[in-house]
């Protein structure tokens, strides 16, 4: 496709422990497009940080990477050296990480570092650099941009150190951003805030943008296409309304059900939840990681529905008749076997 | 009427941070002269944004910090005048970050039991049946008795942190931001036994929070901080429906719903 920007196939990372190995990631594929959002979403430890760590080829030393196809506007980067790398990175692909503070450089000013970025990537010097800069940050909504040039890092709050960040990031025009949790360590007024202002820029630049995050919330105010990661596997992904309307996988209905929704659930009722723990990722699987963790994510309109009818092509997939039209999928034969039994009348 | 648990007047607590050397010392006021009362059973809220003084007064009634001026009361009596040993019986804390606030050094078991050794209680028999006991009602396995911190999940270890801070059947307990290290699959299970324990012990809570969905599903009464004063306290529904200060709409508006119809409508 013309406009596809990020082309991601068949990734995996392994982390060789002493004497085994954990499969952080386990043979992933993602693409997004110009313009697009694509939001991974999952929980503490299941790869979403090393995926995106992975397309910059920023990975610790120790961990593997296997990918079949790894595509920037078409072209693979798959084979590039680390000269070739660090020029992709800042001008193609833009990163903003979580903590502002950590990513900013604290003894150089704001003006420091957006200039050297622009001499770096673009060869813009001097004046020029300096005026882009007041622009940029005019853009991203900081104001007197002039005077905040010449701060420093620590005399800026959290929610303008991210939009200097942002402001960085978007100087050399990348193709594709990649957010990871750009706005965990903000406060909730500010992080509504962030997220408008990166949606506004997206749109404005047509970057794609990869937004990793595990609230939910945020997945809901910003994507354009979900993708859900549990245990180094994306187990579900679709458009947001998709996900949020109809989701397929038992886990992304456990994670939906888990979050409370002011009106939905009356005060001091039980939220749903997973039960049982995200498994060990360090050995081979022997069986489907999801096991044991079902617990009430088969609604109970569903236990009580006749059919069941199977997806051709899609495993453990079905189609429920009868009440309502919704596909149902059991991550493997194992969990579908367990849930038969919590099914009434039984799958046809 | 119920029983008053809390009852907070006028609160003013300063800090005096140093402006650098030689220069002198510049007054902080973290809390503003905020006034709270809690009766039995309730749980109440308090929300604002970092730095607008909650955890400062968090301290406060946990009887950690002295406050410069106005008066705390607990169940009836000024807090300055309860001896330390029975204050600590009477209000416990929860603290954010399970991962620092258990010892590593110390096994499941001797953390959860630490709390009855201060107060004296010398027999190991009694001990150990009461932690037992209390590791069933929060839901840990037995066996993890023996085990140390780094054995444990993070919401194990927040149920450990609960399991001490409910060994001693305090009356009251305060979260600090009890769910906001943990993923949202392990907060609902912390959230679910929090609201278990409260009907099971008649406990009150005060819970800060930043995350108001949380605050909506847990709260009966919600007090609003913006640096340093209360801005507005109300019924939890009231709040949410009809909010009155503008920092509390600000807030109410930046609550993202999990739902993407939802998404353009507050813009």
């Amino acid at each position: 496709m013309a406009d596809q920007v990020l082309n991601v196939e068949n990734l995996s990372i392994d982390i060789p422990l002493s004497g085994d190995i954990l499969h952080a990631v386990d043979g992933i594929s993602i693409s997004v497009n110009k313009g697009e959002t694509l939001c991974i979403v999952g929980e503490s430890g299941c790869g979403k940080s090393l995926t995106s760590l992975a397309i910059m080829d920023l990975l610790p030393q120790k961990a593997v990477r296997t990918v079949d196809k790894l595509e920037l506007n078409g072209s693979s980067i798959l084979n590039y050296s680390d000269r070739q790398m660090s020029d992709v990175r800042g001008s193609k692909i833009g990163m903003i990480f979580q903590e502002p503070m950590t990513s900013l450089n604290p003894s150089f000013t704001v003006e420091n570092q957006m200039v050297e970025t622009l001499a770096r990537h673009r060869n813009i010097r001097g004046k020029e650099a300096k005026k882009l800069a007041v622009q940029m940050l005019e853009k991203v909504g900081i104001t007197p941009a002039k005077q905040r040039l010449k701060q420093y890092p620590h005399q800026l709050s959290g929610g303008l150190r991210q939009r200097v960040m942002i402001a960085m990031t978007l100087l050399c025009e990348p193709e594709l951003i990649i957010a990871d949790e750009p706005t965990t360590a903000l406060d909730v007024t500010i992080q509504a805030q962030i997220l408008e202002l990166l949606t506004r820029l997206q749109a404005d630049f047509n970057t794609g943008l990869i937004l990793i995050t595990h609230d939910l919330g945020v997945v809901a105010k910003s994507a354009d296409r979900v993708a859900v990661m549990y245990a180094g596997q994306i187990v579900e992904e679709g458009s947001v309304y998709e996900i949020f309307d109809n989701p397929s996988h038992p886990y992304t209905r456990g994670l939906l059900s888990c979050i409370p929704v002011p009106g939905k659930i009356k005060r001091g009722e039980h939220l749903g939840s997973i039960p049982g723990m995200v498994p060990s990722l360090i050995g081979e699987f022997t069986e489907c990681r999801f096991a044991g963790r079902w617990g009430d994510t088969l609604g109970k309109e569903e236990e009580n529905i006749a059919h069941l009818v199977p997806i051709e092509g899609v495993d453990y997939a079905f189609l429920v008749h009868g009440t309502t039209d919704h596909v149902v999928r059991f991550c493997c034969n194992s969990c579908l076997k367990k849930s038969k039994s919590k099914i009434s009348k039984g799958v046809n | 009427m119920a029983e008053v648990m809390i009852d907070a007047k006028n609160i003013v607590k300063d800090f005096k941070i140093s402006k650098g050397l030689f220069r002198g010392k510049e007054t902080l006021r973290a809390v503003d002269g905020v006034s709270l009362q809690v009766l039995r059973g309730e749980i109440l809220a308090i929300v604002g944004e970092s730095g607008c003084g909650k955890t400062t007064l968090a301290k406060i009634l946990l009887g950690l910090l002295q406050q410069d001026s106005g008066t705390v009361e607990l169940c009836g009596s000024k807090i300055e005048q309860i001896p330390r040993l029975e204050l600590a019986k009477m209000v416990q804390p929860i603290f954010q970050d399970p991962y620092s606030s258990l010892n590593p050094r110390k096994s499941i078991g001797s953390i959860i039991t630490l709390p009855m050794r201060v107060q004296g209680e010398k027999n190991s028999d009694v001990w150990m049946k009461k932690a037992l006991q209390t590791m069933d009602l929060v839901g840990l396995p037995a066996r993890m008795f023996d085990q140390y911190p780094n054995q444990l999940s993070g919401g194990q270890r927040q149920r450990v942190a609960i399991a001490r801070a409910l060994i001693n059947s305090p009356k009251i307990v305060i979260c600090d931001e009890p769910t906001s290290a943990l993923d949202v699959s392990v907060q609902s299970q912390i959230l679910n036994l929090l609201n278990d324990l409260r009907e099971e012990l008649n406990l009150t809570y005060v819970i800060i929070s930043h995350n108001l969905a949380v605050v909506e599903h847990m709260a009966t009464q919600v007090a609003v901080m913006y640096f340093g004063e209360k801005v507005e306290e109300a019924e939890t529904d009231q709040l949410f429906s009809n909010p009155q200060h503008s920092y509390t709409k600000t807030l109410l508006n930046s609550i993202l719903s999990p739902d993407p119809r939802q998404r353009n409508k507050k813009n």
